[in-house]
């Protein structure tokens, strides 16, 4: 499991040769004591959609913030599009929707996202944009009347109200009920094939295995595991192995499996991941046992995240 | 940049019950300090109390709700992350700026106006035609001194200091600008610090049109210098807005 804690080369964007969208040169940021982001190094590719995995507290907000020049870096440098964040949105090339971005008060819908596109320096007409947020019905209400879904339906449209080059998202389906959230996605998906960069950052873990072609871990401010969801699955061990046994388990000669990761035995129950399930059940059999309800089963990305970060903090606690 | 200063007025005008209580104050105000005021002279000046407090009233009303209300209004949508995503956007510091100003000059314009009509109407105040026109005028194009000085407040101040902060600014500005009384009454030292700041040069707008004169060069200088000061600080720290909220 001590793999776990080195990065490898992301799987894609890298190889087009494009110059990056996004770029963060050992940056670091403190909040007093506390390491929000340390010595971070990340590039983004042009037509990535690239989730933002962590726990809380893992920086990924800060992360975000930096990246749009929110909060300036203690040290490193951040880019975007080759220039500062702050010229990159002057340039209409970022649309971004934060967790903490409020409403203003006292206004009507349409009124903001005509705001919204009055301010971007390549917009899309009014009525598109309230008809791609699907916003259209509310687009007379009054912004403080909001249901939660509809708030951040809102926070989309001015987020692409024009033609921006890197969208960033900072768990954009909060507060969201399913149908809203798929059809969130959809939008995203589209906007994600017309070659646009999207970041987002999310706790919902099939939303990151399902939407991004990369996926980047983050663990007390630094990349624990970047790659697609498929790599990040197995680097966690990609298989989980059940049976139970008829007599009491022997540990030591189940810990000479071949291709396992890691092991766990109660009582007559096995449970077991492994980088090669095949192998290893294989060589359950050599053993001269007999494994019953046999199990074999793929690791959920949640898994795979749990035990990147378990890893992660297990070996920090060790150090 | 124009929508969004169109979109402050409008929210402005819709903020009722503030604005209702923006434009009575002063007025009320007014009808009690100088309720009993007759047309006696103040010791060295050439105005009566009534004049006097007419143009202190509206000033120190129109100062009231610019500089209050700018600097709790920006405070609140600090906290609540409008003006984070508001810097998403190409919106030059200026323009946040000038649409807070422009929100701010939509409640200070009519209650200037309604503390001219109360002077007129109740305390029998008499005036030429241009005195009528250019005091309000210079009372309300001086208020954006102090909008733009609540725009800075906004920025400095976060959260529950906002009130107090502005409250001690807009209390010693007042006091020390002589739009509570008039300044002959104290000291002469008090007197010599005043005549530099920007309340006192702003009610001297209008008590030189009062006496019947134009405003004088200097009490405008002093105005426009501070006006740069506070809306080019207030830009700044619109850009530089990297704390929380």
């Amino acid at each position: 499991m001590t793999s776990t804690a080195t990065t490898s080369p992301p799987a894609t964007g890298r190889r087009t040769g494009a110059a990056p969208v996004v770029s963060f040169r050992k940056v670091s940021k403190n909040y007093g004591s506390v390491k929000a982001v340390a010595d971070l190094d990340l590039e983004l590719y042009p037509g990535e959609t690239v989730a933002l995995l962590g726990p809380n507290g893992a920086g990924k907000s800060s992360t975000l913030d930096l990246l749009l020049g929110l909060r300036n870096a203690d040290t490193g440098s951040v880019s975007l599009f080759g220039t500062t964040p702050q010229r990159a949105i002057e340039q209409g090339k970022v649309g971004a929707m934060l967790q903490s971005g409020g409403l203003m008060g006292g206004v009507k819908v349409r009124e903001l996202v005509r705001l919204a596109a009055d301010l971007h320096p390549h917009a899309y007409p009014v009525d598109r944009i309230l008809d791609t947020a699907g916003i259209t019905e509310i687009a007379d209400r009054m912004v403080d009347k909001l249901s939660g879904g509809q708030e951040q339906r809102v926070r989309f449209a001015l987020a692409t109200a024009g033609a921006n080059d890197l969208i960033v998202l900072d768990e954009p389906t909060t507060g969201m009920d399913v149908s809203s959230r798929q059809t969130f996605w959809g939008t995203m998906r589209a906007q994600a094939q017309q070659g646009r960069t999207v970041l987002f950052a999310t706790h919902y873990l099939e939303e990151a295995d399902e939407i991004a072609d990369r996926v980047i871990v983050l663990h007390r401010g630094r990349v624990l595991a970047d790659g697609t969801s498929a790599e990040i699955k197995a680097r966690a061990g990609a298989r989980r192995v059940t049976f139970d046994l008829d007599g009491p388990a022997d540990r030591e000669a189940l810990r000479g499996l071949p291709s396992l990761t890691s092991l766990e035995v109660s009582g007559r129950t096995v449970r077991i991941q492994s980088q090669d399930a095949d192998a290893t059940v294989h060589a359950v059999y050599g053993l001269g046992l007999y494994p019953r309800n046999l199990e074999v089963a793929g690791l959920g990305l949640e898994q795979a995240f749990i035990a990147i970060t378990d890893a992660a903090t297990a070996e920090e606690a060790a150090r | 940049m124009t929508t969004l200063i169109k979109l402050e007025i409008v929210r402005a005008l819709r903020n009722k019950k503030f604005m209702f209580f923006s434009v009575i104050y002063p007025p009320v105000l007014y009808l009690i300090i100088a309720g009993g005021a007759d047309n006696s002279p103040i010791p060295g000046m050439k105005l009566n109390m009534a004049l006097y407090y007419m143009v202190a009233m509206s000033a120190f009303g129109a100062m009231t709700a610019v500089l209050i209300g700018n600097s709790e209004a920006i405070a609140k949508e600090r906290e609540k992350g409008w003006v984070r995503q508001l810097r998403l956007t190409a919106l030059p510091g200026r323009g946040y700026v000038a649409a807070k100003m422009a929100s701010a000059a939509t409640v200070s314009l009519p209650s200037i106006v309604l503390v001219m009509l109360v002077g007129a109407m109740v305390k029998g105040v008499r005036l030429e035609a241009w005195q009528w026109i250019a005091i309000p005028v210079g009372t309300w194009l001086g208020s954006f001194v102090f909008a733009a000085l609540g725009v800075a407040i906004g920025y400095l101040a976060s959260g529950d200091a906002v009130r107090p902060i502005a409250m001690m600014v807009y209390f010693v500005l007042a006091f020390l600008g002589g739009l509570w009384m008039p300044l002959t009454i104290l000291p002469q030292w008090v007197q010599n610090i005043a005549e530099w700041l920007p309340t006192h040069a702003y009610a001297a707008l209008g008590t030189a049109v009062e006496a019947g004169g134009a405003p004088h060069v200097k009490d405008v200088a002093i105005l426009v210098g501070y006006l740069i000061v506070f809306a080019g600080g207030a830009a700044w720290l619109y850009r530089k807005d990297t704390r929380t909220a």
